[in-house]
């Protein structure tokens, strides 16, 4: 186990690498340039030159990208261009609430998405298994933005249970979280929904229940735990996602998570924030992937990484 | 196949949901919330303020010599009153006694030098620097060529005596800009972080894009604000800040263009509405070097070809004053007797024949990605395919598009401008003088001896009537030259909570600083 994980591990330093010089190149080909959103509408030829020279940003390319790894290697992301603050701050600063966020709507899809999924699978086309699909149909059809502004609209300016918008206490967590868990419930309550029925006709299923085991045992202990697998899958990439910047809902629900700050940055042609931080997570990225691997080793014993 | 039913639940709760939406009663809190800012301001330090919601926080923590009352009129701050010699060049301005920064440290001529000095050197990779340039020196010394600034001196503690290298007659409003603020001696890397001016509010926290809090400075000169805090929310997209709004909790909002017309005739929320001329002209420069629009019958025929008033009516709910000329009607030098191009697509046809393209000419039309932009560029498209301009739409992100205008390449771009300071200048001489071609902000690259001359004769008139009349006769001049299509002064329109009495709107965007403004306290 541990070798499969140091391997993983050094494995992901060329994919990083990779994203790096890609994003390089990408950033390089893009129109825009920050020297135009430092100095403003009204500004002074000389006053650009000197910003340009400065900032290295008419370097040869190969120059800037070596110079750019040999900072990040001794784990120094540069300063903002527009901002002047350090990256790494910018991004200790921000990460941490989207990962708050991420994990919020993640617990909200795994405990409502699997149960809306396994009370499905118990009695297809009951009424359970109706509401899941209702609930799977807004929840895959809907744009987030949509859900997000009904949701405001609905609990927080007519209701007035929730705040609107903002960072804070648990209350303000909600709504952002079932905004942006929303199609993680929907998918996950399918997937689980479909995953368990075949479970539920497996012959090992019905060895359960001639023993004589109790049906929540049989659905829960054996069906449930062998339809995990896919579930897993779905849950991995989906967490990878919402942490990589759910820029939509942080936008929509003003949370100061990295979503926002890596938009501002692209916007503002930011270069060493939109580099440190797409580098940064592509690292979290690869550390989720691995983690669903090991999780698929804990659900099944026939996985095995040794 | 399994049943399947369309979510009537949730239909029902919306229409619940918009029926529904009151007003909520005044809050107990004793803090303003500002929910104006869309984005974090890039930092506190004056020296880097180039933009909107920057500008307005160094606004609360910091003074100028002068400052800008709500209705855009300049009135003495840190400078008591000034001095300016005949000829323009040199100001002597007497500072208050006995101010000190937020931090106790005391304020002298000495330090608005160094505060200068600082803003211009270029370890502080400020962008606005330039707006320093007139004082004699500035230039070099932010160049490397000079080791101080030649045209500053502190004769005694409360002295400042300013030399220009050429007279400058709004040189007393650019002191009331950002980059002008004064800033104490010695100041610490994280400065922008950690701001500390002589102005009437406190940084006390700053949650990154969340929100700034301020706290009154009791010890304020000019008398400390009314409301203890004062709290400027980040909000990114603006049907959240309405929603924040329609709940009460915030209590100034700046409606969006679009959205303008649903808040005029909604007869609850008319009350509560406040409008004010921004000095923001949106406009679409004409590149007047390039191919078929070098000819001015050609940039008039764009004019004559599209109905700005049906623009103004129809996309931006008439909140628009239509442009006849660069210079706003809130603003010195408006000549309100010059009419805009009419809509007569038969003159436009005739121009453009005579200017030998009977068959109509292939341009390309730049805009930046913000929605209303794109629309009026649309309806702008259409106007102008009518008499046989055929125009193809380019949307690139703002400062992209900006980029490319600056560079020279873009037939026409839609795009605004918002003043830096009150005055016709900052739109005549930036937008139109051959001097500021590209980077400047002159994207038309428009280029007229006359204009110039009149517009530097302008810059160095201190006799307030004969300048306002340069400014109309320069406004004239470009206004018959067509360098671009006059389209519109944008009217803001502000709701503001019941509860929230004092407030003006600004006209200009440090115009208000929030020291009048109080909370009425809620009914028991």
């Amino acid at each position: 186990m541990t070798r499969f994980i140091a391997r993983r591990l050094l494995l992901a330093i060329p994919t990083l690498f990779g994203v790096l010089v890609v994003a390089f190149l990408l950033l390089y080909v893009a129109p825009g340039d920050p020297v135009e959103a430092m100095v403003g509408e009204r500004a002074d030829s000389a006053t650009i030159a000197r910003l340009r020279a400065e900032l290295h940003v008419d370097d040869p390319l190969p120059q800037r990208f070596a110079h750019y790894v040999s900072r990040v290697a001794v784990g120094d992301l540069g300063r903002s261009y527009i901002t002047n603050r350090p990256i790494t701050q910018d991004i200790r600063e921000r990460f941490p609430k989207t990962l708050q966020l991420a994990g919020a709507a993640m617990l909200l899809a795994t405990v409502l998405g699997i149960t809306l999924g396994v009370l499905s699978a118990r009695r297809p086309g009951g009424l359970a298994d109706r509401f899941a699909l209702g609930i799977a149909y807004l929840g895959i059809s809907f744009p987030v933005y949509w859900v997000g502004l009904l949701l405001i609209l609905l609990f927080a300016v007519t209701l007035r249970w929730l705040p609107p918008s903002g960072y804070g206490s648990l209350r303000f967590l909600v709504l952002p979280a079932l905004t942006l868990g929303m199609r993680s419930i929907a998918f996950l309550a399918r997937m689980t929904r479909s995953a368990m029925l075949e479970a539920l006709n497996a012959d090992f299923v019905r060895t359960a229940r001639a023993k004589g085991l109790g049906e929540w045992v049989v659905t829960l202990k054996h069906a449930l735990r062998n339809a995990l697998i896919p579930v897993i899958t779905v849950l991995g990439l989906d967490f990878g996602a919402y942490l990589t910047g759910s820029i939509l809902t942080e936008t929509i629900f003003s949370w100061p998570g990295i979503g926002r700050y890596v938009v501002n940055a692209i916007s503002r042609r930011d270069l060493p924030a939109i580099q440190g931080t797409v580098l940064f997570l592509s690292t979290v990225f690869v550390v989720v992937n691995l983690i669903t691997d090991l999780a698929y080793a804990k659900a099944d014993p026939r996985v095995s990484y040794d | 196949m399994e049943d399947e039913r369309p979510p009537i639940v949730l239909l029902v709760a919306v229409a619940l949901c918009l029926a529904a939406c009151g007003s909520p009663g005044a809050p107990s809190r004793h803090e303003i919330i500002d929910s104006r800012d869309n984005y974090d301001p890039r930092s506190l330090d004056p020296a880097l303020s180039t933009d909107v919601p920057t500008g307005r926080a160094v606004g609360y923590v910091f003074d100028g010599l002068t400052r800008f009352t709500p209705d855009a009129r300049v009135e003495p701050n840190l400078a008591e009153r000034w001095d300016v010699t005949p000829d323009g060049l040199r100001y002597t301005f007497h500072l208050r006694r006995g101010v000190a920064f937020q931090d106790g440290r005391p304020f002298s001529a000495r330090t608005v030098i160094r505060s200068w000095q600082r803003a211009l050197e270029p370890a502080t990779k400020s962008g606005a620097a330039s707006f320093l340039f007139p004082i004699a020196g500035a230039r070099d010394f932010n160049g490397g060529k000079a080791a101080s600034i030649s045209g500053l001196a502190a004769p005694d503690d409360s002295t400042l005596v300013v030399t220009l290298g050429e007279p400058l007659a709004i040189f007393t409003k650019m002191m009331a800009m950002p980059v002008a603020s004064v800033v104490p001696d010695s100041v610490p890397a994280n400065f922008g972080e950690h701001p500390i001016g002589t102005g009437p509010w406190k940084l006390v926290e700053w949650k990154h894009d969340d929100y700034l809090l301020f706290a009154k400075n009791p010890s304020y000169f000019g008398g400390a604000p009314k409301t203890d805090t004062l709290r400027a929310r980040i909000i990114a997209e603006p049907s959240t800040a309405v929603a924040e709004y329609e709940s009460g909790n915030v209590d100034i909002l700046q409606i969006p263009a679009a959205e303008a017309s649903d808040w005029m005739e909604d007869e609850s929320r008319k009350p509560m509405l406040m409008s004010t001329p921004a000095l923001e002209l949106v406009y679409i420069g004409i590149n007047t070097t390039r191919g078929p629009l070098v000819d001015p019958r050609v940039r008039q025929a764009i004019n004559y070809a599209i109905d700005v008033n049906r623009i103004i009516e129809r996309l931006i709910g008439g909140r628009g004053t239509r442009a006849a000329g660069v210079v706003p009607p809130a603003l010195g030098g408006y000549d309100s007797t010059r009419k805009p191009y009419p809509y007569d697509p038969a003159k436009a046809k005739q121009l453009l024949a005579a200017a030998g393209h009977p068959n109509g000419i292939d341009i390309e039309l730049w805009t930046s990605t913000t929605p209303i932009y794109l629309r009026i560029a649309e309806t702008v498209q259409a106007y102008l395919n009518a008499v046989g301009i055929r125009a193809k739409i380019v949307q690139r992100e703002s400062a992209a598009a900006r980029g490319a205008a600056r560079k020279g390449q873009t037939d026409m771009i839609l795009k605004d401008w918002y003043a830096d300071y009150p005055d016709a200048e900052d739109f005549l001489y930036p937008l139109l003088h051959s001097a500021n071609k590209g980077v400047g902000g002159n994207v038309s690259f428009y280029s007229n001896a006359r204009f110039d001359s009149l517009v530097t004769a302008s810059r160095h008139e201190l006799d307030e009537t004969k300048r306002n009349g340069l400014y109309r006769q320069a406004d004239s001049l470009a206004f018959a030259d067509a360098p671009m299509v006059f389209l519109y002064f944008y009217n803001e329109l502000y709701a503001v909570q019941p509860w929230i009495k004092h407030f003006v709107p600004p006209v200009i965007f440090n115009g208000q600083r929030w020291l009048d403004v109080t909370i009425a306290t809620p009914k028991p």
